[in-house]
């Protein structure tokens, strides 16, 4: 391909979406914003993925001991605990520690416990935290056979309910993605179509000189890549401002919540958009040329 | 350069504009093809650059078999050609000199180039000093001539032409019958469908009759014959 004749591609095709000025507006603003509900999900699968990821990593087990256990119990207990195969770590928690955990996690409510008086309900308990996840199905039975030990817990449920609504999650986004996608891809479409019937007089003198189908083809090629990019890189700004404010939001609240940080992750994200964007312009704008061409 | 054996043509409305046609076109000729409304004459010129594929029979211009080409390969036949219509079908947002230059710039032609042909056929159709104009600020008649300049732009061996006097008055027609006979006299192929009695008769050339879709007559100094209906 001269570069005349790429000159010329670029020309037609800048000179058509400016002809065209209403309905390439509307296809930028619609692929923008069927690739930000795109991206917003991404972002929240991803990051939903990533908690499960980081609940399943901290899974520790907690040894609830019988009241009735002696010292010479607890510190046996502590003992088998600490040989067993994977443990990393264990930490006893005494009865009275458990209390005043428990207080402060109550705050300003802590009144409520003025009606236990003088009791305290907490049993004594270990925290044994182990090196990988899988260990857990193996230890615990052991666990729970042991002197003194009334239950074994580990946070399981928390566990299966995060990867139960990602799972969720990301089916809703795909149905959903599917949806944009072809609402995008009929609008684009829908632009072209209108392009090429303004310039339905313009193509057949084309075709009478000789110009090959790939030739006519390009420019509103193009035109539908053009539009396509363009709305990918609206809602890529998009995307990244309000990541930024959520991503401020939340270390000034919730310091503690494993987010995703925002480099290199939205910089993959974006160019994940602008390539789906322009995909998605291109094969819109090959949809009503197909059916054009074919004379 | 052209030969067509057993030619027809039946549309799928199922009716017949050609039958049984045998004509044989030599490089350089200048042929009209004359005929009532309807003969055919149109069906004729628009199978030679395969708008309409022909029913049966062979067809050969300058070599090719245009019946058996791939689609693919309809642009490159076209390349060789030079159309011209009744209604001259300008691009009216774009100037005399980018009307011409487009059937080059099509065809991947470089820059260059372009410039200088473009000058070149401006000037044989008498139209250099209107190429920044726009058609709409023109006549039919110079209208014509640009279409004629853009036609014959990528030097094509054969030029054909659908009744390209057909919106013009006699004046005006036999102005645009001089550029053809120039463009002739370069060794161009000529083949046009026309229904101008007074610009038939006065050229002299080869003339093909057809009526209903039959060959009736092909001389080779001929007149039109018959007086054209109105
Ligand atoms: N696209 C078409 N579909 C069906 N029938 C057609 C088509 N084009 C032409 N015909 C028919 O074929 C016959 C020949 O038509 P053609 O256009 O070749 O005539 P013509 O000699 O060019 O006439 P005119 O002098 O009026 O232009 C006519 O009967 C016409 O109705
Ligand atoms: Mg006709």
């Amino acid at each position: 391909m001269s570069l005349s004749t790429k000159e010329y591609f670029v020309k037609e095709t800048f000179k058509s979406i400016r002809r065209n000025q209403l309905m390439s507006f509307a296809s930028v603003s619609t692929v923008a914003l069927s690739l930000l509900v795109l991206g917003l999900f991404l972002l929240m699968v991803m990051n939903a993925n990533n908690l499960a990821k980081y609940l399943e990593s901290q899974v520790q087990i907690s040894v609830y001991m019988e009241d009735s256990a002696s010292n010479e119990t607890l510190s046996a207990a502590a003992k088998s605990l600490k040989t067993m195969p994977g443990v990393v770590k264990v930490t006893s928690v005494t009865k009275t520690e458990a209390l005043a955990k428990f207080k402060k996690r109550l705050g300003d409510q802590n009144r409520l416990l003025d009606a236990l008086g003088e009791e305290n309900p907490f049993p004594y308990s270990f925290d044994v935290q182990v090196d990988k996840p899988e260990r857990i199905a193996e230890i615990v039975p052991k666990i729970d056979e042991m002197k003194g030990v009334e239950t074994a817990k580990f946070g399981q449920e928390v566990v299966e309910h995060m990867f139960k609504l990602t799972r969720l999650l990301r089916l809703g986004g795909i149905l959903l993605v599917v949806l944009l996608a072809m609402a995008t891809l009929f609008i684009i479409s829908n632009t072209i179509r209108i392009t090429v019937f303004a310039r339905r007089r313009e193509v057949s003198i084309m075709k009478y000189v000789g110009a090959t189908n790939w030739f006519i083809r390009w420019p509103f090629l193009l035109e539908g890549m053009v539009l396509g990019f363009a709305g990918a890189l609206v809602a890529s700004f998009v995307l990244v401002q309000i990541y930024l404010a959520l991503q401020d939001k939340i270390y000034a609240t919730l310091a503690f919540f494993p987010l995703i940080p925002a480099w290199p992750f939205l910089g993959y994200l974006c160019l994940c958009l602008i390539i789906t964007g322009t995909a998605i312009g291109a094969a819109g704008s090959s949809i009503p040329l197909r059916k054009f061409l074919d004379v | 350069m052209l030969l067509m054996k057993g030619i027809s043509k039946t549309y799928p409305s199922g009716s017949v504009a050609l039958r049984s046609v045998d004509i044989h076109i030599k490089p350089g000729e200048f042929v009209f093809v004359v005929g009532p409304s309807g003969a055919g004459k149109s069906t004729f010129i628009k199978m030679l650059f395969r708008e309409v594929i022909p029913t049966t029979g062979k067809l050969f211009v300058d070599g090719v078999d245009v019946m058996s080409l791939k689609p693919e390969e309809i642009p490159f036949l076209r390349r060789q050609l030079g159309i011209i219509f009744q209604d001259y079908r300008l691009l009216n947002d774009r100037t005399v000199y980018d009307n011409i230059a487009f059937a080059m710039q099509v065809i991947e032609t470089p820059y260059r180039q372009i410039k200088r042909r473009v000058a070149a056929v401006l000037d044989l159709v008498g139209l250099r000093s209107r190429a920044c104009d726009y058609p709409g600020e023109l006549s039919g008649g110079e209208q014509q001539r640009v279409a004629i300049a853009r036609a014959i732009v990528n030097d094509p061996l054969l030029v054909i032409a659908d009744e390209p006097t057909g919106n013009l008055d006699p004046e005006t027609s036999m102005d645009i019958m001089k550029i053809f006979s120039q463009i002739n006299d370069s060794g161009t192929t000529i083949v046009m469908a026309t229904h101008d009695k007074t610009i038939v008769d006065i050229m002299e050339k080869r003339v093909i009759a057809i009526e209903d879709g039959y060959i009736v007559r092909d001389d080779a100094k001929g007149v039109y014959g018959y007086e054209p209906e109105h």
